[in-house]
């Protein structure tokens, strides 16, 4: 009786002509996941300072703070921003006294300051941000 | 004495797809890495109301760390304005979009200069947001 040599290919060798349609079906993928971000959010478009109006001392101001919130200096509950901002704003017709400018105390919290920018977009006022100005003086040697 | 012609056979050896595949590959991911801003630490913050926009010419971030990127390349507060304005050049409006993404715990020394540097350059502010979770 003749006995069966049993042959073990242990190398099996991929087609090479696959590996073309592998790496493109790669580069499909990386630009796939590189596309996906987020990208939907809020639109705001603050007015230029050339476009401010001399009276700018009318308009609402709001100064935020790390937690707290005023409304023309009364601090109020951030729950009770928006209904007092739309009272505020009530029977203001032209875009100009629908200005609200916001200052922010340097350590407002972006989390906080689109909040409360959020509401005033709502209410139908217009956000313009007030900084403070940093002047750098020389003090002369004596 | 008639002697045949013989047609050669120019082929394009199918091994050397895999290797110009692979190069095209790396090429990709290194030119979307230095143009992306993915890589960097940030945390959006959330609101209500976010709408869907549309692509921007430019991606203005700041990290965890408080540093700026501009289109993924770290950049200096007063360099914002500038490297903005060449970028968008001469787009028409409406296309003027520029990404604003900001770690939702920077602090307003650091996010107001970027708006007002965009906003001089006449960049249309997006801040990019997560919808809030009620």
């Amino acid at each position: 009786m003749r006995k069966k040599r049993l042959r073990l290919s242990l190398l099996v060798e991929p087609p090479a002509s696959a590996t073309g349609d592998i790496a493109f079906n790669l580069i499909i993928f990386f630009l796939v996941c590189a596309s996906v971000q987020p990208d939907s959010g809020r639109e705001q478009s603050l007015p230029r300072s050339d476009q401010n109006s001399a009276e700018q001392t009318e308009n609402i101001q709001v100064q935020l703070t790390r937690n707290a919130v005023m409304l023309n200096g009364a601090i109020i509950r951030q729950n009770d921003f928006a209904i007092a901002l739309s009272r505020s704003l009530k029977g203001k017709v032209r875009q100009e006294d629908r200005v609200v400018i916001v200052q922010s105390k340097p350590d407002t919290p972006y989390s906080h300051w689109i909040i409360v920018t959020e509401m005033i977009d709502r209410a139908g006022g217009i956000v313009t941000i007030q900084t403070e100005e940093v002047q750098e003086m020389v003090v002369p040697n004596s | 004495m008639k002697i045949s012609r013989r047609a050669s056979k120019a082929d394009v050896p199918s091994m050397a797809m895999g290797d110009i595949a692979f190069n095209l590959l790396i090429f990709f991911v290194i030119l979307a890495r230095a143009e992306d801003d993915s890589h960097l630490h940030w945390q959006p913050a959330s609101a209500v109301e976010i709408t869907a926009s549309g692509a921007a010419r430019v991606s203005v971030l700041i990290d965890s760390d408080n540093k700026y990127y501009i289109n993924g390349q770290q950049v200096g507060e007063t360099q914002i304005a500038g490297e903005v304005e060449s970028l968008l050049g001469n787009a028409a409006a409406g296309e003027r979009r520029v990404f604003f993404k900001v770690h939702k715990d920077a602090q307003a020394m650091y996010f107001e200069p970027a708006i007002a540097a965009i906003s001089e350059v006449g960049g249309d502010l997006v801040h990019v947001l997560e919808q809030k979770k009620e």
